[in-house]
């Protein structure tokens, strides 16, 4: 598969954030992933949703990494505060830096 | 640029809400908030005292929820005193209007939209006249979903463009009830860039405008009433023909 040139990939920002879950209980990434969409799904809408483009990265121990396109960071994150529940317990994403790289995104957590 | 402080001057503790005073200052914290005022509905408790911890500062604050304008005047003058925040929880035409033309009430907070009774031309320049900043309650923004949600959001998007043509003070609130309700000051100003505010905007209604209600609220030493005030002979001579 040829890969894609530089210039036409899209551009992202990637945000590290932490999920601060009642009694400290682990979340499961499939729970997670399904509350990050029916939030954006819910506030954005289906075409919203296609521009933003939210993706979790990376998710382990509570901590993870959001990928979204570079111009909707906004967005990402007011879909990722619309969060309240996972599983029917009370969770908060508290988003710890933003960067244009994976790397620079997990130097915050 | 110096970072500001951010502060949400609308929240609940025990009983009102479901965690401790303690509990919601550490959660506020590590959010990155620097301040938060207790403000627990006047029938269900007596207001909070004032605390500070390290580098975190607790506001004692109240919110009154009547539904007759005069005893509304009569709570706020009987907490006046005591307290750094005055909440009004508004709802009906009257309730609004009274709240907002009584210049010692801080913050009105639930006023409804406007199809049914909420902000309006004629609130707004009370609103800016007598400087009672009116509350975005972004908790329902996050809470909310469907129908209702939408409704809210074209609600502030309506109040939004009354508070720039009246120059209202206001100011942004999680309204939380537990530290899970509370968010981010980024979170916050990311919400309310839904409806339209700028970041600018966002920043003042979290941190210039609380700034200025607490130290409205808590005057300096010189202070003697509204427009009067100590001076050092010194300033007064070095000030010429400053009318201040």
């Amino acid at each position: 598969m040829k890969v894609l040139p530089p210039t036409m990939r899209e551009n992202k920002r990637y945000l590290a954030f932490e999920l601060i879950a009642e009694n400290m209980i682990g979340i499961s990434r499939d729970d997670l992933i399904r509350e990050i969409f029916s939030a954006s799904g819910s506030l954005l809408g289906d075409l919203g949703s296609s521009e933003c483009n939210i993706w979790l990265f990376a998710f382990d121990d509570n901590k993870g990494v959001i990928s979204c396109e570079r111009n909707h960071v906004s967005q990402t994150r007011a879909v990722m505060a619309t969060i309240t529940h996972v599983k029917g317990k009370r969770v908060l994403l508290h988003v710890l830096g933003v960067s244009g790289t994976v790397r620079g995104a997990t130097k915050s957590i | 640029m110096v970072n500001p402080s951010f502060y949400d001057l609308h929240v609940y503790s025990v009983p009102e809400g479901k965690n401790t005073i303690e509990e919601m200052a550490s959660f506020s914290l590590r959010l990155g908030i620097s301040g938060i005022a207790i403000t627990n509905p006047s029938q269900s408790c007596q207001p909070e005292r004032a605390q500070v911890f390290d580098d975190f500062e607790v506001f004692s604050g109240v919110e009154i929820r009547v539904d007759n304008p005069s005893r509304l005047h009569g709570m706020v003058g009987k907490y006046r005193k005591k307290t750094d925040v005055i909440v009004i929880r508004g709802g009906t035409e009257n309730i609004n209007r009274a709240a907002v033309e009584n210049s010692n009430v801080d913050i009105l907070s639930g006023f409804g939209s406007m199809k049914d009774n909420g902000l309006n031309h004629i609130l707004a320049r009370s609103a800016s006249d007598n400087d009672v900043a009116i509350a975005f309650d972004l908790g329902e923004v996050v809470s909310q979903r469907g129908g209702r949600r939408v409704r809210t959001l074209s609600n502030f998007r309506k109040d939004l463009a009354l508070v720039r043509k009246y120059d209202v003070p206001f100011i942004l609130t999680s309204n939380a009830g537990s530290c899970y309700d509370l968010r981010a000051p980024r979170e916050l100003i990311a919400l309310a860039g839904l409806f339209g505010m700028t970041k600018e905007e966002a920043i003042s209604g979290l941190s210039s405008t609380p700034e200025c209600i607490i130290s409205r609220n808590r005057p300096s030493k010189s202070y003697v009433f509204e427009g009067v005030e100590i001076v050092d002979s010194t300033d007064v001579f070095s000030d010429k023909g400053d009318e201040k």
